[in-house]
């Protein structure tokens, strides 16, 4: 470990390089060499690169800074390049650099990262053995791999987004993997669409950051967001004024005071639209379901467990900008509550096992966004990391069963309808017991790992209180009100209800009952054989329940991640067991996140009830399990028909997803649709119809004239030339009076100079005022002529060419500005009186003098 | 020495040229076409030497003349050449016979 150290020293940490190369390695062979590797090598490749990368990861972790260190923010740096320099508000250069920094946060989410990604890959190694984009896949999941290394071990905002950016490519890639389908490829793109709307809150927060605290690092920006509480004023923008609007607007739309706000509250409701965006909070939350579109181990590893977690790991690292706005940490707050109910309403009454899946992660990000938005930093991402676990395991769960149900059922949505399957326990045992456990523990039953941190998420919620920071400039912040961490603690219970009993709706429907896919019979052979898990093709013997072989239990390479994930679904808890002050993690995280806390405390109302809030967790989760079994187990879902009876439009509404999807259709992409007509409208009229078809007449009536010209006999051709050059020597032969003006002068010497153009035996004759009266012609071409300011001048010019022909124009020059001041009428002339008293009488002035009166 | 005056020149010029160019608008038989722009050329030429004989300093209008002659030559044995293809194909030398691009 000594030697490791003097290798590798903290500030130039270059083992971080190994992290990330090694999947982009495997990535670029596979993506490359893939098809000739064949599937042995791909495998090797994409296993060996992730591994290597994970080994490398646990090497960091373990040599991070301990004890002391660790707590006044001791971490491993590593600056591979200078990538490029801005400039800031005050013109000082802002240096973007490659580089990353790892502390306890984000080395923990290294080792997440890196493992259940080993443990996924491993598993679709097996999984996508039959596929034919196998490399293909292979390449993604590598990419992907390194994308999410970038975001996470970035130093920087700017690195982040790349990272940001390159996992929401690959997610899009692999969410499309199976593009021959219109569904699958729609899928991707509604992903893609609806993450870069989050991406443009992003890009927003970051140009703020950059012209608010002049730095992008994340060290920076820690110890400068204080500059951050400042008012901006949002509202009137720009020039808006009732100067500059017509009066009946003004009033409507003008406050009587400008509304300002605290910069710290729009960085930090920027970024949380990047993290909604990301992490599939209300109400960009409409891509994850659809991305079940993808391989089953692609929602484990992408839509579980890593890339919908930035969102929490990005408002966790800005915490310092987040805990100055208790208004943005409410919004968060809520927002999650929010997603965490609604989401959860959702998965009551879904059929399809992965969209159960799907609508618990994104309730369970919910569960996240509570508890970062509380303040509680560390408590969230706890349920990050436990959460990794438990739901890839569930996915992988998902996954196994599927592949079991592809033996006879081909079709993607079939397969996985729950209606289809039961009793899968006696068939699937370690997918059952490893599920089961998942189950549990996502329903938090202690002391599994999801009781763990979402106990403490809903602790924090309840007893959790924002400091409202300093008021600035006279502009008071929104304050915290006292009932809203206890209402979010509520919401929260009646989520955790829910999924206690969603997940085991799903659990019984899956493994208890009667197995409902088809008939077995000892002994079957497809007659069809040769159909891969995986292939699309609806073999018409897919809609019979026919017979069929017993569902197999998957090969090792699929049960073995299961059940690794499925022990640290029950163990990681302990990690960071704050109730029994066991909590490892808690301390690792604690240098990360002390400067952040100061600002949260614990409501004095609150202290010390720890022990009786445990209460209505305990009973939520034996609600929600025992309404289930009670329900599924024992009446064998018969309650669910009935509600869906008894009041079938909630039922189809709650199943529809309370039609979101419609409401967007209506709103946004109606607006959309909308907006492209027009621009269609003006395509056809404008550009069509006037552009093209308007100028295509010009151009032919043009042409039919000039037709007619185009006789093809050369008498013709020759006589228009001879007019034409019998036109240019009747030119050439008159005289042309051509003058220029030149005034640039004008300003210093009161003179325009006016010059005569030249020709072939000119000369020329000036007259006007000043000039001397004459009627010779000279070479004389440029005369010069002063002006008074508000003087105006006529020149006429007389030009003689060598034919003795003559031309005459008359050029007016003149100067703006105000007379020399003439006397006023009435005025004495014997004022003007010169000093002593003696009446001066100038001679020469009095003419001037007299016309000033008569005037 | 008594010489003749420039104007006389000039006037001999202009009629030549002017012979030249109704010949060239009016007539349609393609060689005396090419017959009335040597016509052109050549009074162009007596116009440079008349001018020169009164501009004796230099002998840019002489020098010139051997230029214009020299191209009229050249022009004057592409033309025929076109005129002689033109015949092969269209056998005759009218010039509105000589139509095959029109449409």
């Amino acid at each position: 470990m000594e030697a490791l150290k003097s290798q590798f020293p903290a500030a130039n940490f270059s083992l971080l390089a190994v992290v990330l190369l090694l999947p982009l390695l495997g990535a670029f062979v596979n993506g490359i060499f893939g098809k000739r590797l064949g599937k042995q090598g791909v495998r090797l490749m994409a296993l060996s690169a992730i591994g290597g990368s994970f080994l490398a990861s646990l090497l960091t972790f373990l040599m991070l800074p301990r004890g002391e260190a660790a707590e006044e923010g001791g971490h491993l740096a590593w600056n591979a390049w200078h990538w490029f320099t801005i400039t800031g508000k005050m013109q000082q250069a802002i240096p973007i650099d490659v580089s990353f920094a790892i502390d306890g946060l984000n080395a923990t989410m290294m080792l997440v990262v890196t493992g259940v990604g080993f443990l996924i890959h491993l598993y679709s190694s097996e999984y996508m053995w039959k596929d034919e984009g196998y490399h293909r896949f292979f390449a993604y999941l590598n990419l992907f791999c390194f994308s999410m290394l970038v975001l996470i071990m970035a130093d920087n905002l700017a690195l982040l987004f790349v990272g940001w950016e390159g996992v929401g490519m690959c997610s899009y890639l692999l969410i499309g993997f199976w593009f021959g389908e219109t569904k699958n490829a729609s899928a991707g793109r509604k992903a893609f669409i609806v993450n870069r709307i989050g991406d443009f809150g992003l890009l927003v927060a970051m140009s703020m950051l950059v012209y608010y605290l002049g730095t992008l690092r994340f060290s920076s920006i820690d110890l400068a967001a204080t500059n951050l509480s400042v008012p901006v004023k949002i509202w009137p923008i720009g020039n808006l004024s009732a100067d500059t609007l017509p009066s009946f607007v003004a009033a409507v739309i003008l406050p009587k005071e400008p509304v300002m706000v605290y910069a710290s509250t729009l960085v930090g409701l920027a970024l949380f639209l990047g993290c909604a965006g990301k992490s599939a909070q209300l109400p960009l939350y409409i891509w994850l379901p659809d991305a079940m579109a993808g391989p089953t181990p692609v929602s484990a590893l992408i839509h579980a467990a890593t890339m919908v977690t930035a969102g929490v790991y990005l408002v966790a690292r800005m915490g310092a900008v987040f805990i100055l706005s208790p208004a943005a940490m409410a919004t968060v707050a809520v927002v999650g509550a929010a997603t965490a109910l609604f989401a959860a309403s959702i998965g009551l009454f879904q059929h399809d096992l992965k969209k159960v899946l799907a609508y618990s992660t994104v309730s369970q990000l919910g569960f996240m966004f509570i508890g970062v938005g509380m303040g509680a930093f560390a408590s969230g991402f706890f349920h990050v990391f436990t959460h990794a676990f438990f739901k890839a395991c569930l996915f992988l769960g998902a996954g196994s069963v599927i592949h079991a149900m592809h033996v006879r059922i081909h079709d993607t949505d079939k397969s996985q309808d729950m209606r289809n399957m039961g009793g899968l326990r006696k068939y699937l045992p370690i997918t059952h017991a490893t599920f089961l456990i998942s189950c549990l523990s996502i329903a938090g039953v202690p002391p599994l790992a999801g009781f763990w941190s979402k106990d403490e998420i809903l602790w924090k919620a309840f007893s959790n209180e924002i400091a409202a920071p300093r008021t600035v400039n006279g502009l008071v912040p929104w304050a915290w009100p006292t009932w809203l961490g206890v209402a979010i603690y509520w919401v929260g219970i009646v989520a955790a209800t829910m999924t206690a009993f969603y997940m085991f709706r799903a659990y019984f429907l899956t493994f208890h009952g009667d197995f409902k896919g088809w008939t077995i019979v000892r002994g079957w052979t497809d007659p069809h054989a040769g159909h891969g898990h995986d292939d699309h093709h609806d073999a018409p013997h897919d809609d019979v329940k026919g017979d069929g072989p017993e569902p197999h239990e998957s090969p090792l390479a699929m049960t073995i991640p299961l059940m690794v994930l499925a022990a640290f679904a029950l163990l990681a808890g302990f990690l960071n067991a704050e109730l029994i002050h066991v909590a490892p993690l808690g301390h690792l995280l604690e240098g990360v996140f002390k400067a952040d806390e100061v600002a949260v405390h614990e409501r004095a109302a609150a202290h010390g009830k720890e022990m009786m809030m445990l209460v209505p967790g305990i009973l939520a989760f034996v609600a929600g399990i025992g309404a289930a079994a009670y329900v599924y187990l024992q009446n064998k879902g018969a309650q669910e028909t009935a509600f869906a009876k008894s009041f079938p439009r909630l039922y189809k509404l709650i199943y529809d997803k309370w039609r979101i999807d419609e409401l967007y259709e209506a709103t946004v992409i109606g607006m959309v649709d909308a907006l492209a007509d027009i621009f269609q409208m003006a395509d056809t009229w404008i550009v069509d119809g006037i552009l093209a078809k308007l100028s295509a007449a010009i151009v032919g009536a043009a042409g039919t004239v000039l037709r007619a010209f185009q006789t093809g006999k050369v008498q013709a051709y020759s006589a228009s030339m001879v007019i034409g050059l019998a036109g240019v020597g009747w030119f050439l032969v008159r005289p042309h009076a051509v003058t220029s003006i030149d005034d640039t002068k004008l300003k210093q010497t009161g003179e325009v100079v006016v010059s005569a153009a030249p020709g072939f035996g000119y000369s020329y004759n000036w007259a006007g005022p000043g000039l001397a009266p004459t009627s010779d012609f000279s070479a004389t071409r440029e005369i010069t002529i002063p002006l008074q300011p508000g003087d105006k001048k006529d020149v006429v010019l007389q030009v003689k060419n060598a034919f003795n022909g003559v031309d005459t124009q008359t050029i007016t020059v003149a100067r703006p500005g105000k007379k020399a001041a003439a006397p006023t009428p009435g005025a004495n002339p014997m004022d003007d009186l010169a000093p002593g008293g003696k009446v001066v009488i100038p001679g020469d002035k009095i003419p001037d003098l007299l016309r000033g009166l008569h005037q | 020495m008594t010489s003749i005056p420039l104007e006389y020149y000039l006037i001999v010029a202009a009629a030549l040229f002017l012979v030249g160019t109704v010949g060239f608008l009016l007539r349609r038989n393609l060689l005396v076409l090419l017959m009335s722009i040597e016509l052109m050329l050549n009074s162009v030429n007596l116009t440079l030497v008349a001018y020169n004989r009164v501009h004796t300093e230099s002998h840019a209008g002489q020098i010139f003349t051997f230029f214009v002659i020299a191209i009229a030559a050249a022009e004057a044995a592409v033309g025929l050449a076109i005129v002689l293809a033109f015949f092969r194909v269209r056998k005759t030398v009218r010039s509105d016979e000589a139509d095959l691009l029109r449409n």
